[in-house]
């Protein structure tokens, strides 16, 4: 390269003695590293991992729900109440907890709630022959893959609404299970719990998280016990490895996450891509 | 440049006399139409030349002389060359035969040298051009007179047509028509060579046929005036009427043959070349037809054959339903080891079985009537074979409602159900279908509007298979129809527009179509200019097809099979009779 007196000017529009990927010393001057990252506190990523924690174990619940209704261990009317009587429960703490937030009113909820049950309750002796000449294996690969899907889809980031993917997956699944229930009755009460556990927790929990961050972490504690007690009653050495399961995903990652903070190396430069900081919001009104 | 003149293979042994024909502009050639003998008053020859000019619109002049030795005439030579000095001109033609050759000699002189000529003869320079050498074309009038040359160009103004020498000469050959009429019987005051001199051709069965037809012409245009009149009636235009008429091959049969009719019934004399041809094919294809028909009914109507039709087809129709009965129950089992929904399978077969039970009881219920109703319909033969043929299809038509209805029930459950799944497979993806932007964007959804969305989508994936084997199996079923059906359609379009006529002349009278001619030559003496023979090149019969084929509505693409795969697959309906019906001219 010609070296001259003359100093190399970062622009292509000038004529220079410089060919146009030329850099002189001054290029690293401005390396950065690490902008703006935000030191993670142990204690803090392991109450947020507690929410994959509790998803896992509400499908751990529900299939623990669904086979003892399938062996006869749990009448469907019993599980029906219980379902009802959780759903007043949540509702009313939903409406102690959000004060004024929120379109909906008391009459939409309602509405929405009989269109649920009155579709369930209308599609279940149909979904009770949907299956039949379909194997058993193949069902239950089919599930197990659909609630596989629902846990690596689900919004864990904001879980209010969840994510459609996922919401679907779960309720492709638990159709499915219900399918091979012994009774009409039976698939209804499976899909009016799949709707509480997939759809109605999450919402919930959303809103306790933002509004009561003292009770969540407890709440999440709550779901992954019953998980673990609902799982032991049916397959004890399941229920071993859903606990580990849910002490690693809690306690022993955010560890490794913390651990790994310290090797996080970003760097930055002018050779970014530009990032527009202005705010444009007022030009799209 | 090299001068060419066409002369006729007639005249080669004309007496001597003068050259009538006409010089084509720009081309350098000459085309010789007749010799007007010795002898002749050169005012008359004129005259003629003036009336007939204003006949045809043909440039004739004098070309030149056109002597040919005898004995006792041997003055005469130095005549035919005085006669340049009268008749205008700017090029003299001198073709001359000698006793013993079978060439002849040509010498041009241009105006004005006649005394340039006679030094010529002295041998002291050559006055004539030497470059311009003369090339002699014989052709063969009638034909060339008769031919037409293809691609035919019509309603072009000849003025400005495409300036070929060869169409050209075909033109003007053809044009000159009029200069045929007079022959040595005649006695007017010019005698003339050419290919009619020794008598016109006539035939006496044509001109009884050309006198005829006029009045048999008018009556036929009254009649289908009346017929279309009925037709244009109001009450026969009121929608299922009109639906009705327009999906049965017969009535759309009518309408092609009422079509024609009128084309060839109209009194106004076709001058063009294409719409003769038009006319005549319809004209044969139509007589051929009714030749066909009015067969089939002498075959027909002899030794009780409808009777035993009619006796023959309730058994068979009966033999149908109970293959069809039997199809249904095994598809209400385990059909091939399927895996079907049973309760869906069990009320898709209940209903199908009691679809046919109710139309085997219809069959019955005509049974007594079918002998007669065969009697009378047996009758529309006589209308022509494609009408018979079209009444047939639309008998199986008939005949086999009950697959179309099924076809149409499963297709259209099939096409509810794809359609649903597909919708519903947005949903669960959580995207929808934006109608707008016609593009797939991503949308949030209710909590219900998801969870009955996939509650739909698993029950109606769950029951697809069910639904698309019923759907695959009357589809099989309606395809077989379908193709019976085209192939009665195929044979009824091929009579209605298969070139009966041009082909006709192609294999009889090759020269009629030209495509081109080819030149052989006849002899190439020392002396005199080359003699070639022109010999007309006739159209390919594939040519023949495409040019004169009548058109009707399979000229036009239909689906493609990727479309009609493709219509399948999705579940719309296929029919053999959706075509363009609106020809565009």
């Amino acid at each position: 390269p010609p070296c001259g007196p003359v100093e190399n000017k970062k622009v292509l529009y000038g004529r220079q003695p410089y060919p146009d990927n030329y850099v002189d010393r001054r290029f690293l001057a401005e390396l950065r590293r690490n902008v703006g990252v935000q030191q993670l506190r142990y204690w803090s990523v392991a109450r947020e991992a507690g929410l994959v924690g509790q998803q896992v174990s509400c499908v751990a619940v529900f299939v623990a729900l669904w086979s003892s209704l399938d062996g006869g261990a749990l009448p469907p009317a019993a599980l029906l109440w219980g379902g009802l009587l959780a759903a007043l429960l949540g509702y009313g703490l939903h409406g102690a907890l959000g004060g004024g937030t929120g379109g909906r009113t008391r009459w939409a909820d309602l509405q929405s709630a009989a269109i649920f049950l009155a579709f369930t309750f209308g599609f279940s002796p149909v979904l009770k022959t949907l299956t039949e000449s379909v194997s058993t294996d193949t069902v239950y690969a089919m599930s197990a893959l659909m609630l596989l899907a629902h846990l690596l889809f689900f919004p864990y980031a904001r879980p209010s609404p969840p994510g459609s993917l996922s919401l679907n997956a779960a309720l492709f699944g638990s159709v499915c299970l219900a399918s091979r229930l012994p009774g009409a009755l039976h698939a209804f009460a499976m899909l009016t719990w799949a709707l509480l556990l997939f759809a109605l927790w999450p919402c919930l929990l959303q809103r306790l998280r933002d509004r009561a961050p003292r009770a969540f972490p407890w709440a999440a504690a709550l779901v992954s016990l019953a998980g673990v007690g609902g799982l032991s009653g049916l397959w004890p050495g399941g229920s071993v490895l859903l606990l580990l399961t849910l002490l690693a995903l809690t306690l022993a990652c955010p560890l490794l996450l913390v651990r790994l903070q310290r090797h996080k190396d970003n760097i930055h430069g002018p050779w970014d891509e530009a990032e527009i900081r202005e705010d444009l919001s007022r030009f799209l009104d | 440049m090299v001068l060419k003149i066409f002369f006729p293979q007639c005249c080669t042994t004309a007496d001597s006399g003068l050259l009538v024909g006409c010089w084509i502009p720009d081309q350098d050639s000459a085309v010789v139409l007749a010799v007007v003998h010795y002898p002749f008053i050169p005012g008359q020859v004129k005259r003629y030349l003036t009336e007939i000019r204003s006949q045809t619109d043909v440039d004739l002049t004098v070309l030149g002389s056109w002597s040919m030795p005898k004995e006792g005439q041997e003055g005469m030579d130095s005549f035919l060359k005085d006669l340049s000095t009268i008749f205008p001109h700017s090029r003299w033609l001198q073709l001359s035969r000698e006793i013993g050759k079978r060439g002849f000699t040509c010498q041009v002189v241009r105006k004005g040298g006649m005394f340039l000529k006679e030094q010529a003869k002295e041998g002291e320079g050559s006055v004539r051009d030497e470059n311009e050498k003369v090339i002699i074309v014989h052709y063969d009038q009638r034909k060339v007179m008769l031919s037409q040359l293809h691609p035919v160009q019509e309603g072009v103004s000849h003025s400005k047509m495409e300036q070929s020498a060869l169409r050209a000469v075909f033109h003007t050959v053809a044009q000159s028509h009029p200069l045929f009429f007079i022959d040595k019987y005649d006695d007017g005051p010019l005698k003339l060579t050419h290919w009619q001199s020794e008598g016109r051709e006539a035939s006496i069965i044509a001109e009884l046929v050309k006198q005829g037809s006029v009045p048999v012409c008018k009556l036929l245009t009254w009649m289908l005036s009346l017929w279309s009149w009925l037709g244009s009636i109001r009450l026969l235009n009121v929608p299922p009427v009109r639906f009705i008429s327009s999906k049965l091959s017969t009535c759309v049969q009518l309408g092609y043959r009422t079509e024609h009719l009128q084309t060839v019934s109209s009194t106004r004399k076709a001058t063009e070349h294409m719409e003769f041809m038009r006319k005549a094919n319809i004209f044969v294809s139509f007589l051929l037809d009714m030749a066909l028909g009015l067969l089939l009914i002498a075959w027909l109507y002899r030794e009780n054959r409808i009777g035993k039709l009619a006796s023959t087809l309730v058994p068979v129709a009966d033999h149908v339903a109970k293959e069809l009965r039997e199809l249904l129950e095994w598809l209400m089992g385990a059909p091939a080891g399927l895996k079907m929904n049973r309760a869906l399978d069990q009320v898709l077969g209940r209903f199908f079985i009691y679809h046919i039970h109710l139309w085997i009881s219809y069959i019955h219920l005509m049974s007594p009537f079918i002998e007669m109703i065969l009697w009378y319909v047996g009758l529309s033969a006589c209308l022509g074979l494609t009408f018979a043929l079209s009444v047939l299809s639309d008998m199986v038509a008939l005949l086999t409602f009950h697959i179309y209805c099924f076809y149409v029930y499963g297709a259209r459950l099939y096409c509810l159900k794809i359609y649903g799944l597909s919708s519903l497979w947005r949903l669960f993806r959580g995207k929808k279908w934006n109608v707008l932007r016609q593009r797939v964007d991503s949308c949030s959804y209710d909590m219900d509007q998801l969870f009955i969305g996939t509650l739909l989508f698993t029950i109606l994936l769950f029951l697809l298979p069910t639904t698309a084997l019923y759907y695959l199996v009357f589809t099989l079923l309606r395809l077989v129809v379908v193709l019976f059906q085209g192939l009665i359609h195929l044979a009824v379009d091929l009579l209605n527009s298969f070139p009966l006529f041009a082909m006709g002349l192609r294999v009889c009278r090759p020269y009629r179509l030209a495509e081109g001619v080819k030149f052989r030559v006849l002899c190439e003496e020392e002396g005199t200019p080359l003699h070639l023979m022109m010999e007309i090149n006739p159209i390919k019969v594939s040519a023949v097809l495409q040019y004169y084929r009548t058109p009707t509505y399979s000229c036009y693409p239909r689906d493609s099979w990727m479309a009609l795969c493709k219509k399948l697959f999705v579940g719309e309906l296929i029919y053999p009779w959706k075509h363009k019906t609106t020809k565009t001219d």
